[in-house]
This record gives structure tokens, C-alpha cells and sequence, in this order.
């Protein structure tokens, strides 16, 4: 588990990623961007599974606003964690968006086929990859309506 | 041939006309011998047939006993008068067998009994109609000049199934001498397919037959006499003879075709399979490459930026060369990908409007058009047979190259379309660029051919070896006509779509 500090009302966002360039990656941008998130990591599906369901060392773990969940995870794959989050009453209205590296019709199709709230993939242009993460705080963190539950903020 | 039955019926009616009209019929036949027998076997008339083929007139054999006409064995065994209670009992007996002339030699006969009845349906004697079946000799012997002469196996088979006939080919290609096969099922050396096609084949007039399959081979398998399989093609001919029809068949051994239709189709399989492994090798590898690619691209990236000025000259030279090579590797990989797509994302040809096609390209050129000030005009397009994502890429290539390659000119660019041919549509895309010396005509449709340095025209060498794949893939033809300096026409052919013409 890697945290990233943000002051204020931190919005809490899980990143579910398993490589380290890209957590990095992700830290920087948010933090070029100058945004008030609050990043959790789990490095892969059982951890953020763990983590969503408050067990053993995430008992104090927060309720996310809002999960970034790659497809390609070592013990639980992606596709296995939405399955799980969207089958789960208490979870499955937390924005879940994929981001991965995959551009296969495929992947894209059984993601939303279960109930993804988008699939994007990252960008292989740095400034690219920094616009993203502005746009998904811009979109699902500002603009969009999200019902309030748990202990978020 | 006159058929038995008809014969008898004939006789009979001599029997209640005894008309002399009948007599002189009866006597002009000569290739049958026909005759009367009461009721004991006793020769009651004779016809000139069987003056001829048995030797005797008729004074000398009215009165006598049928029974002298067969072998010491027949009589022996009471033949004679095993066929009359035969025909008596079943009204008619057919039958082949060896019969004695007057002068003792003896003959293959063909031979058909009927028994006569006055209009009580009281048995009155019998009427025997044969025929001299070693006569047929000479025209056979010429049939048999024709088999020998032919340079396939040649097999002649009866409705039997059984091979009456073959040549000196047939008995090489089957491993048999004649003998062993004449009188054989044809099933022993063509198991399947042969004998059952005789048997279909016989409700058929010969007309229909013939109509059918001449020249129509039938593939099946052989049978060697070693036990030894091979393919062969088999044309099927009837020929309606004495013994009824018969079955001529030419076969030839395709055993050297089948192995090269057989190698032939497995290098095409295994070069398509090939092919195939190799786009999509080409295809996952230049995936995969650009993950890690990202990496070293987005940190070297966020090096030159937050520590630029900051370290030495130096090292502000090294990193620029990173971020530079990371990113035309990027550039290298997507166009990698962008001409493996050509292969393994391929869409079906239909019909396709060149002018859609056409927008959609100059759609994702806009930036560079609008940067550079680019005239691009076209002549009105026609609708071809195409996958329109890559007409559309196809466009975008070369009217990007157009944009791309000048030296100082605002680009103009014009699309043009000429009929050449019913089934082809010839699209030239004329641009006022630098040109290309026509030595490289050729040389720059190949992968990472590259006429120019980095820093005069950025490029991987790999733009116009995917118009080439695409123009390829529509079973057409891409090439250049241009001087240096006098810009360059790429002219590329397209199916025309049917809703044209």
C-alpha cells in the first residue's frame, strides 16, 4: 500500500495497479495537476478486494469515490474484481473505470458488459496521460452527480 | 440384335397361321438358328439360321431328337431333357452352353427356349432360338485393337458387375495377368463406387448415359492385386451389345496428381499459416513492445522536464536523446502495428464510396492541412470494391506524404480518377513535393526504405509499404511517376464496384 498525501477534503480514489511505473506515473500527474485526491494502491485484485471490504489490514480503509481498476492484475484479473464490486449492493455504485493498455474490442466489450462506468486506455504520450487523469477528476470527481454513502469524506 | 422373346412370339404365330409368309421370315434370318420341338425333344421345323450354324438341313434333321445337338457330358448328365421340363415349367429358359455341329466340332451358344401353348393353354412344344456366340470373334478382336491401343487402363464390365474385357494396361496398373481378371467382380479391383454406378446406370437408355458422363471422370480408389490402394479417375462409356449392355471404362492412375494437388494444398496451408503467425507476431510483439517503451518514453519525459537546466549541459543533451529516440521507437511500433492491422484487422471488400473514404482521410489530416496551408482538390469519385477504413488510410498516406515532403512550396494536392479498364478504376494523387528520382520508384515501397535524413523529413520508412499491402490486398497495383522537383504522381488500381458499370 503506497498513500499519497493531499491536503483538505481529499477525495479517496483506489488505484488498482500492479506495475510501479504506472503508480508513479499516476502520483505525478495528480500531483502536476494540483488536485485534492487522496490515492490508495492495491497491486492486484485480492488486495483491492481486501481493501473495498474493510479486511485485516484495510479494516480502517476508507470508501473510495472512485476506483481506476487495470485489467491485467497477478491473482484476481481485473475483469474478476468488477465482477465482484458490481455484484456487491454496498460497492457496486462506486464510479469503477478501467484503465489499461489494452485496445481489444474484446476487452472493452466484457468490460462494460460488466458494467464498467467507461474503459479508457492510457495514453502512450506523457502529456496525454496527464490530461487523462485531469479529465476523469474533472469529470467524476466534479462534474457528475454521485450518490453519498459509507464514510467517504 | 433381335430379342429372343420377339423371335418366339414370331414362331408362334406360325403355329395357328402356318402361313408361308412366315416360313420365308423365319428362313431370312441367318445369324439365329431357330427351330421347333414337340413335345419329346423331336425337331418339327427348321430355319435356314440353323442350316447354317448347326450344319444340317432340314430334311436331314426334321424328325430327329434335339438331344444330338449336345455334348456326350450334357446328354450324360440329361441336360435335354432338363431344359424342356424347365421351359415347361416356367414357360421360358436362357441359358449359355457348348453345343455340337453336324460335323462334330463344338460351339459357345447363347441360347433362349420358349414353350408354346395353343389358345387352351395346352402345352404343344417348344421353340428354341441360339446363337453362335464364337461369331461375335472378329468384331470383338477389333474392340480389342481399340482397348490395347488406348493409353489408360480400359475395363469392359457386363451388368453383372463381372469384367468381360480389359487391356494389356489395365492388367500393369493392377498387378494381375488377363485371365485372373476376366470373369472377375470389378469390385475386386475397384472396391467402391464402381459396381454401384453400373448398377444406377442400367435403368438408363445408353443416349442418357452417354449424355451424362463422357468426359465426366469419377475419382475413386483401386485396388492393386499386392493389396495396394491408389486414386484413380474413371470415365464411363455403355455400349449395348449382344450380352446386353456393357460398361467400357477408361481409368487412369492420378496417383502423381492427387500427391501434387495434395503438396500443392499443404504449402499453400502452411504458407498461409506462416503468414498468418507472422502478422500476428508482428502484431502482439509491437503491442507489448510499447509497454515498456511508455515507461522509459513518459519518465525520460518527466526527467527533461523537471530537471531541465538543472544538471549539467550534458545531461540535459543525453536526455533530450532519450526522449527523442523513445519517441520515434513510439512512432516506429504504432506504424508497425498500422501495417500488421493491414493483415489481421481486415474488413470485407463491399462496396465503397473513394469520396467517403477520401473525407474521412482528410479528416485526420486536418491539422496538418491546416498547419501547412495545404490545397487539397478531387475530381468527382467513383464507388469501388474496398475495405473503406484502409481506402480511407490509403488517402491519408499518400496526401500526408504530399503535405510532408516540400521544400518550401505550400502543398497542392490533387485527387484524380481514370476509367482504364471495365474492371478497374486507376486513382492518381498528384502532389507539387520535392519528387523522387526514379531510381527509387520501386525501392520506396518497401519496409524502411527511407530516401531522406531524420532531421530533413521526419518518417519511419514504413507509410507507403502500407499502401502497397492495401492496394495488394484489393488486387491492385501502386506506383510512382516523378522527377525530383517536379513533384509526384501515385497512381494505385481498385476493383470497380459492379454498381458502377
Amino acid at each position: 500500500m503506497t498513500q499519497t498525501q493531499a491536503p483538505g477534503m481529499a477525495i479517496q480514489v483506489l488505484l488498482v495497479e500492479d506495475s510501479p511505473g504506472d503508480v508513479r506515473l499516476t502520483q505525478e500527474a495528480l500531483r502536476e495537476a494540483n488536485l485534492a485526491v487522496k490515492l490508495h494502491v492495491a497491486a492486484d485484485g485480492v488486495e483491492a478486494m481486501s481493501f473495498l471490504r474493510r479486511e485485516g489490514l484495510h479494516a480502517d480503509a476508507p470508501r473510495p469515490d472512485l476506483i481506476l481498476l487495470d485489467l491485467n492484475l497477478p491473482r484476481m484479473d481485473g475483469r474478476e474484481v468488477l465482477a465482484h464490486i458490481k455484484a456487491d449492493a454496498s460497492l457496486k455504485t462506486i464510479p469503477t473505470i478501467i484503465l489499461t493498455t489494452s485496445e481489444a474490442e474484446a476487452d472493452i466489450v466484457k468490460s462494460y458488459q460488466l458494467q464498467a462506468n467507461s474503459y479508457l486506455s492510457k495514453p502512450v504520450q506523457l502529456d496525454q496521460f496527464e490530461n487523462l487523469v485531469r479529465s476523469i477528476n474533472d469529470f467524476w470527481l466534479t462534474k457528475a452527480k454521485l450518490p453519498h454513502q459509507g464514510t467517504s469524506a | 440384335m433381335a430379342d429372343g422373346v420377339a423371335a418366339a412370339i414370331i414362331i408362334g404365330s406360325t403355329l395357328q397361321d402356318s402361313g408361308e409368309k412366315y416360313r420365308m421370315l423365319l428362313d431370312s434370318i441367318r445369324d439365329y438358328a431357330i427351330f421347333l420341338l414337340d413335345l419329346d425333344g423331336v425337331v418339327t421345323s427348321w430355319n435356314a439360321g440353323a442350316e447354317r450354324i448347326k450344319g444340317y438341313t432340314a430334311a436331314e434333321i426334321v424328325g430327329q431328337r434335339y438331344s444330338r445337338f449336345f455334348t456326350d457330358d450334357d446328354i450324360r448328365e440329361g441336360r435335354p431333357a432338363e431344359i424342356l421340363r424347365l421351359t415347361a415349367a416356367t414357360g421360358r429358359h436362357e441359358e449359355q452352353g457348348i453345343r455340337v455341329r453336324k460335323d462334330g466340332s463344338q460351339f459357345r451358344a447363347s441360347l433362349t427356349f420358349t414353350a408354346l401353348r395353343d389358345s387352351a393353354g395346352e402345352l404343344q412344344g417348344f421353340a428354341e432360338l441360339s446363337h453362335d456366340l464364337s461369331e461375335r470373334t472378329a468384331s470383338e478382336a477389333r474392340y480389342r485393337g481399340l482397348l490395347e491401343a488406348a493409353p489408360d487402363a480400359m475395363v469392359v464390365v457386363n451388368q453383372a458387375g463381372e469384367i468381360v474385357l480389359l487391356n494389356v494396361q489395365a492388367e500393369q496398373q493392377f498387378g494381375y495377368r488377363r485371365d485372373e481378371l476376366i470373369g472377375q467382380q470389378v469390385t475386386n479391383i475397384i472396391p467402391v463406387g464402381f459396381a454401384e454406378r453400373i448398377i444406377s446406370d442400367g435403368t438408363r437408355t445408353a443416349a442418357e448415359a452417354l449424355a451424362q458422363e463422357i468426359g465426366t471422370g469419377i475419382e475413386l480408389v483401386a485396388l492393386r492385386n499386392d493389396g495396394s490402394e491408389f486414386p484413380i479417375e474413371i470415365m464411363l462409356s455403355p455400349l449395348d451389345t449382344a450380352e446386353g449392355r456393357l460398361v467400357t471404362a477408361a481409368i487412369r492412375d492420378i496417383s502423381v496428381r492427387k500427391a501434387a494437388e495434395l503438396t500443392l494444398a499443404q504449402s499453400i496451408e502452411s504458407l498461409s499459416r506462416s503468414n498468418e503467425e507472422l502478422e500476428q507476431f508482428a502484431y502482439v510483439a509491437s503491442h507489448d513492445l510499447q509497454e515498456p517503451l511508455r515507461m522509459v518514453s513518459s519518465y525520460t519525459q518527466l526527467l527533461g522536464r523537471r530537471y531541465a537546466g538543472q544538471l549539467d549541459s550534458d545531461a540535459d543533451e543525453f536526455i533530450s536523446y532519450a526522449v527523442d529516440g523513445a519517441a520515434r521507437m513510439q512512432r516506429l511500433i504504432q506504424d508497425l502495428l498500422s501495417y500488421s492491422r493491414v493483415g489481421t484487422k481486415a474488413q470485407d471488400m463491399v462496396t465503397a464510396s473513394s469520396e467517403a473514404a477520401l473525407e474521412r482521410a482528410l479528416h485526420d489530416l486536418r491539422g496538418a492541412i491546416e498547419e501547412s496551408g495545404a490545397q487539397v482538390t478531387h475530381d468527382a469519385l467513383p464507388d469501388v470494391l474496398a475495405d473503406e477504413r484502409q481506402l480511407a488510410q490509403l488517402f491519408q498516406n499518400l496526401i500526408g506524404n504530399g503535405i510532408k515532403y516540400q521544400s518550401g512550396n505550400v502543398p497542392e494536392i490533387h485527387i484524380s480518377v481514370a476509367d482504364e479498364s471495365s474492371d478497374m478504376c486507376i486513382f492518381s494523387v498528384r502532389d507539387n513535393g520535392i519528387g523522387i528520382d526514379a531510381q527509387y520508384s520501386k525501392k520506396i515501397f518497401g519496409m524502411f526504405q527511407r530516401l531522406h535524413g531524420r532531421d530533413e523529413y521526419a518518417g519511419t520508412g514504413i507509410g507507403l509499404a502500407i499502401c502497397k499491402k492495401i492496394v495488394e490486398r484489393h488486387g491492385g497495383t501502386i506506383s510512382v511517376d516523378s522527377q525530383p522537383g517536379q513533384g509526384s504522381t501515385f497512381s494505385f488500381a481498385l476493383p470497380r464496384s459492379e454498381r458502377n458499370s
